[in-house]
């Protein structure tokens, strides 16, 4: 059974339509955890053997995992079943969102224009939503995550909560935010004297990852970024329902609209691997700009590639060869070290972690095991029952 | 006519050799998910009846249906019909037109 999303926003399905999604839900968790785990099992039973066989030695690294699982008819039922699953997901929310779409932005728009809760929304219509963004329809979803269909519109933000939704099969937290809570508060555990004012949640979308650090920082000024006026003008709306005093802004990552040394952290999550390289880059050196001394960089994201086993790395990168994310590989194939060392960091202030999900532990088990070194295994940033997020930050100095 | 595109741009990859199996995985897996949509409607429908008393099975039976829910029940034959054979429709029909930045791209635009 899917939950429904817990907030104002939320829209309600009618009967058949959330049977429908609560499927697409089901059989994506069947799709990732039970074939998954056959696909697995055939690959070490049958593929790597053939592999060896045939050249001596095992297979070094995904693509060669790859090229040998084309050939396979079960990676093809796998495959397919993923990416039919894929689309429904997204299939399974437009109607819905579709035929509330007026109520939608009238409620989204009261939500904003009320003064009960803080918090801004700041849009620039000056900037551009580059080919990088516009010209994909990044994870299969239709139209993308920047089209509008409507004055002032706020359904494409509909659209990515509610597929987010049935795409998470009940494993990313109560509304999506597991790994806003997760990362935001293995900083407050780890970190007791790290006393945050200004923080930057870079390429937010609507701000499920941006909330809990409000929550967990109530002190601090918290704010969201992202490149898609819907998806922020939803953004706005949903914290303001959430009861949380946060700003969103307008803004391209690779332009941070902040003087120097003006923010104490500047995180995202899931955002770097749909960026081009040049782009990631040149992000990193605006973090590194407008970071105090003392501030942090923390970046929730999938593993290096350069960590994990071949056949973990071929798995991982399903996404780029087949949910339209060209980017997805090509970032996870780059030492993350070199990446912030490039934009001026400290090597020596590099740091690793691969967290347990803070909302479905209690704290003193997410602590324990928060704090271990991390472990890079099958479970390590792969949405599945046994999911653990991974994520690297950097101090620049004090 | 849904205002939000239904189908995302560019090609869908082809996992198997044989011509039509990737669309008949597709068809396949529509059909199941509405064949569960009509098993839980079903299992609701009997559980509402029997909580207000009714024993719908022979009532069921015995219904003779009017010309209008005759014509409802052609329309959802066809639109049940055209969600499973979605993905032949999709790849050889363009049906929208997506917002661009600097305007407007047809769905056929492969991605740059």
């Amino acid at each position: 059974m899917i939950k429904n999303l817990s907030h104002e926003l939320a829209l309600p399905p009618a009967r058949d339509e959330h049977t429908r999604q609560e499927f697409v839900s089901t059989l994506r968790n069947h799709v990732l955890d039970k074939m998954a785990a056959s696909m697995r099992r055939r690959y070490e039973a049958k593929i790597k053997p053939d592999f060896e066989r045939a050249h001596g030695r095992a297979p070094v690294d995904g693509e060669e995992v790859h090229d040998a699982m084309l050939r396979d008819s079960y990676f093809c039922f796998y495959s397919a079943a993923r990416y039919n699953a894929q689309e429904m997901v997204h299939q399974s929310v437009i109607p819905l969102v579709d035929r509330n779409m007026e109520a939608l932005n009238d409620r989204a728009h009261k939500l904003r224009e009320s003064q009960d809760v803080g918090g801004t929304l700041t849009l620039d219509p000056r900037i551009e939503v580059p080919r990088s963004v516009s010209s994909i329809d990044v994870h299969l979803s239709p139209g993308s995550y920047h089209s509008e269909y409507a004055d002032n519109d706020a359904s494409t933000g509909a659209l990515y909560d509610h597929a987010s939704n049935v795409f998470a099969f009940n494993q990313m937290g109560k509304n999506n935010d597991d790994i806003g809570h997760s990362f935001s508060n293995y900083i407050r555990i780890a970190h007791p004297n790290f006393k945050p004012d200004n923080i930057l949640d870079v390429g937010c979308t609507v701000g499920h990852n941006t909330v809990p650090w409000a929550q967990t920082f109530p002190d601090a000024h918290v704010t969201g970024v992202d490149i898609a006026p819907a998806l922020l003008r939803y953004g706005s709306a949903r914290a303001k329902s959430m009861g949380r005093a946060v700003d969103f802004k307008q803004m391209n990552s690779t332009a941070l609209d902040y003087p120097d040394a003006s923010v104490d952290v500047v995180f995202s999550s899931m955002f770097l691997h749909e960026l081009p390289l040049k782009d990631i880059r040149t992000y990193f050196k605006e973090a590194y700009r407008v970071l105090k001394p003392g501030g942090l960089f923390l970046t929730m994201e999938l593993p290096p590639n350069n960590k994990m086993e071949a056949y973990d790395r071929f798995y991982l990168d399903w996404d780029c060869y087949y949910n339209k994310e060209p980017y997805y590989k090509p970032f996870r194939d780059q030492d993350y070290v070199e990446l912030c060392t490039d934009a001026g960091f400290p090597g020596s202030k590099f740091f690793e972690v691969v967290l347990p999900r803070y909302t479905y532990t209690d704290e003193t088990e997410f602590t324990a095991k928060a704090m271990q070194p991390p472990v890079f295994d099958h479970r390590t940033g792969r949405l599945s029952e046994e999911l653990q997020w991974y994520g690297f930050g950097i101090w620049k100095p004090a | 006519m849904s205002r939000i595109p239904m189908q995302h741009r560019g090609k869908r990859p082809r996992f198997f050799e044989a011509k039509g199996v990737d669309e008949l995985m597709s068809m396949v897996l529509e059909l199941t998910t509405e064949i569960w949509v009509v098993k839980k409607r079903l299992y609701l429908l009997e559980r509402v009846a029997g909580a207000e008393g009714v024993s719908l099975t022979p009532e069921i039976e015995n219904y003779d249906l009017s010309e209008a829910e005759i014509k409802d029940l052609d329309d959802l034959r066809h639109a049940l019909i055209a969600k499973v054979i979605r993905v032949t429709e999709g790849e050889f029909v363009p049906t929208y037109k997506v917002a661009e930045s600097n305007g407007q791209a047809n769905q056929n635009e492969e991605a740059a």
